[in-house]
């Protein structure tokens, strides 16, 4: 649209010759006037070739820019659909009977079926009816009032009704981003077309293809970066207003509570803090004051109010409360810890055979004080079970030395707490030591402890109870096992003096009867040599066999000697034992 | 575009004045095309007392689509299937009969219409219209418990 007119050194006559020229190359020289031709190409073509050729060119240029003229107004077009007549918002109410009762709008085009007199826009009738497509044109049956019609030449209204939605005055389709122009319908599009300064046009600058409003076009072409002086965002100069006008975060803005002029990034700060007309509760609002008012009441108030003055103190409670509290849960897992760890403890301290049970218990272990939880409660069930506890320790410790003379009459030890006495036993020996009272089901369940600590000193206490029985057990089957080896090693004892003697009197006879065998041998000594040889073989033989009769009771005196040594490592290994215990 | 603008009139004249008994929101701000409304059970039926979910759904059409209608509170009545699309099947909303200048408070004025006087002869719950035919006291007694207990 602006590059048009063509440039001027064209003149009109040169125009339309160039025209008629293009539209009949033929006819040029002969259909033209030649004053025409003469004028246009006499300055500097003198002879008809000259000019011939001056006049393509102005031809080609002209095309060209008629080209170029489209294609602007085609870009303009798309810039600029054509105004939708029915999204108009008009100034002032109309007359109902102005209204399309498909569209809702006063008419567009408005149409008269002429079957049945009803009025509708044009476009609606025809979306209507689009469905069933009709070769024939646009039929089908009226959506008021059903009867079959069909849009015919005749069914344009009277030019009054059209005069009269003419002259319904609307707002500027642009009028969101500010045309404050209000206009006669039947104008709306000229103003949008030719005056809005809110339209979108082609960018003056002949090298820019931009989009530009019209107002702006006289500032020239404004499509290069500049930078917003307040905020330093980059952005087109056309674009400024509207960054200032919606976006910049240092525009200017009115409060709207206040009317306090301030910039938008101000905002939040001002309603947090300064803004006098909003109203603010008492600080003491979350105790329970319910006051809320101006920010130059509420500060009046807050002076007065007990609960806005308690508030801090209140605060800095609910703060430690809530610290007690997280440290509260601390301390529960940690006591479930060592709850599962007495669990597993136990479990590996009881015979496999009763496995089976063990797992019940330990199910049944936790749950007794489990929604016990609160502080005082704990508290006081736990001072309320230690004087018995502490009472049962003297008791037990006497279990824990038991000498090996008591041990085989000694009574079974009272378990603690209430065992039933129907009870098996799993521990039967030959030695009638009481079977583990712990931790048999029954007893957890007899007994719902009232928090988990008491359950679990209890559970402390049975263990303790149960290592001292069986250190009993051990030092018992010491003494026992003394006895037994006491009484064996004074029989062997008996029977080594028993054989000592016996080779005694044997060396002695022996011995006599080597001496009366020498003294038989020396009066006849001399008189027979070879009598002697054997008889010093049988004095050799006599001597051997003391020898072997004296290894022998070395031997024993060794055993002997063994035995009571074995004896006494043994009594000091138990001796050790039980200190350890 | 011309329907958004006309759903939007509509929108705006059923808040100025709204079909007896109704209350009409929309469902989600930022669509103009699904209606909430709450209606009221109509006084003289079983149904009184109880407060029914009906959303209205506006075809990208519209108005040269009818609306598409759909209890979300459970009733117990002959013209509205029980399932979860909860269909109320009246004539004016069949697509051959719909007519583009029929309005929403029109469609919901005729739905009270209906809930109040049932139609066996157009039902869509055969065994409830059978009922409400020939032993209207039970019917009446079943529609009167599920509005207690269902349309609260
Ligand atoms: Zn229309
Ligand atoms: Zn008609
Ligand atoms: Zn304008
Ligand atoms: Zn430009
Ligand atoms: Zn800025
Ligand atoms: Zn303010
Ligand atoms: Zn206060």
């Amino acid at each position: 649209m602006s590059s048009f007119p063509p440039p001027r050194h064209i003149s009109q006559a040169g125009r339309s010759h160039a025209r008629g020229h293009s539209l009949a190359p033929n006819f040029t020289s002969s259909a033209l006037p030649p004053s025409n031709v003469r004028h246009s190409s006499s300055p500097n073509a003198p002879t008809s070739e000259m000019s011939l050729r001056g006049m393509s060119r102005l031809e080609g240029q002209h095309a060209m820019d008629q080209s170029r003229f489209l294609a602007s107004k085609a870009r303009v077009k798309n810039l600029n659909p054509p105004v939708d007549m029915r999204l108009l918002d008009y100034v002032a109410p109309y007359d109902g009977n102005l209204m399309c009762p498909i569209c809702r709008c006063p008419f567009v085009d408005p149409v008269i079926l002429t079957e049945c007199d009803h009025c509708f826009c044009r476009d609606c009738i025809r979306q209507t009816w689009s469905a069933q497509y009709n070769p024939l044109g646009p039929r089908g049956d009226c959506p008021t009032c059903r009867t079959p019609a069909k849009l015919g030449l005749r069914c344009a209204t009277s030019k009054i009704l059209v005069n009269i939605l003419d002259d319904l005055v609307v707002k500027c389709p642009r009028s969101e981003e500010g045309c404050p122009a209000e206009v006669k319908r039947g104008e709306v599009q000229d103003h949008v077309n030719i005056y809005c300064g809110y339209t979108v046009v082609n960018c003056p600058s002949d090298d820019c293809e931009l989009p530009l409003r019209r107002k702006d076009m006289p500032k020239g072409c404004l499509h290069h970066g500049v930078c917003c002086f307040e905020c330093r965002e980059e952005l087109q100069i056309s674009n400024l207003e509207r960054h200032w006008q919606s976006s910049c975060p240092q525009r200017t803005i009115n409060c709207e509570f206040c009317d306090v002029q301030l910039t938008f990034h101000e905002r939040e700060q001002h309603m947090k803090d300064a803004c006098p007309a909003l109203s603010i509760p008492c600080p003491g609002a979350a105790f329970g004051c319910t006051s809320r008012g101006r920010r130059e009441q509420a500060e009046t108030h807050s002076r007065n109010c007990t609960l806005a003055r308690l508030a801090p103190i209140f605060a800095a409670q609910k703060q430690r409360l809530d610290e007690q509290e997280a440290a509260q849960k601390a301390m529960a897992h940690k006591l479930d810890i060592f709850q599962d760890g007495f669990a597993s403890l136990q479990s590996l301290l009881c015979d496999p055979s009763d496995g089976a049970g063990l797992t019940n218990t330990q199910a049944t272990v936790e749950p007794p004080g489990r929604n016990h939880r609160g502080r005082s409660h704990t508290m006081g069930a736990y001072a309320g079970t230690a004087e018995p506890l502490d009472l049962d320790f003297p008791t037990s410790s006497a279990q824990w030395s038991p000498s090996a003379s008591t041990a085989p009459s000694r009574p079974a030890p009272n378990p603690p707490g209430p065992r039933p006495r129907d009870l098996p036993e799993p521990y039967t020996g030959d030695f009638d030591l009481a079977a583990p009272a712990f931790p048999s089901h029954s007893m957890t369940q007899e007994m719902p402890y009232t928090s988990p600590l008491h359950h679990l000193l209890s559970m402390h206490e049975s263990l303790r109870d149960e290592m001292s029985r069986i250190s009993a057990a051990l030092a018992e089957v010491d003494g026992r096992l003394s006895m037994q080896s006491l009484n064996e090693n004074m029989r062997t004892r008996e029977e080594i003096t028993y054989l000592g003697a016996q080779l005694a009197g044997l060396s002695r006879q022996v011995h006599w009867l080597t001496s009366s065998q020498l003294q038989r041998q020396q009066p006849q000594g001399a008189g027979a040599r070879p009598a002697n040889g054997s008889a010093s073989s049988n004095v050799s033989d006599m001597t051997s066999v003391e020898a072997a009769v004296n290894a022998a009771s070395n031997g024993l005196r060794g055993s002997q000697r063994m035995a009571n040594g074995g004896n006494g490592m043994r009594r000091g290994l138990s001796e050790e034992g039980r200190t350890k215990l | 575009m011309s329907g958004n603008k006309r759903i939007m009139k509509e929108f705006a004249d059923i808040q100025k004045d709204p079909p007896p008994g109704c209350i009409i929101k929309l469902l989600n701000e930022e669509d103009m095309n699904v209606w909430d409304v709450v209606m009221d059970g109509p006084a003289d039926s079983p149904y009184t007392g109880g407060k029914f979910t009906v959303q209205v759904t506006l075809p990208k059409e519209y108005p040269f689509k009818p609306p598409v209608l759909s209890f979300r509170t459970k009733v117990y009545h002959p013209n509205v299937t029980n399932d979860e699309r909860g269909a109320m099947c009246l004539g004016m909303l069949k697509a051959d009969e719909w007519k583009p200048p029929n309005k929403i408070a029109e469609v919901l004025r005729l739905v009270r219409a209906v809930l109040a006087a049932p139609q066996p002869d157009d039902a869509v719950e055969s065994g409830i219209a059978e009922q409400f035919k020939n032993d209207n006291k039970s019917y009446e007694k079943v529609a009167k418990e599920w509005t207690a207990k269902y349309a609260k």
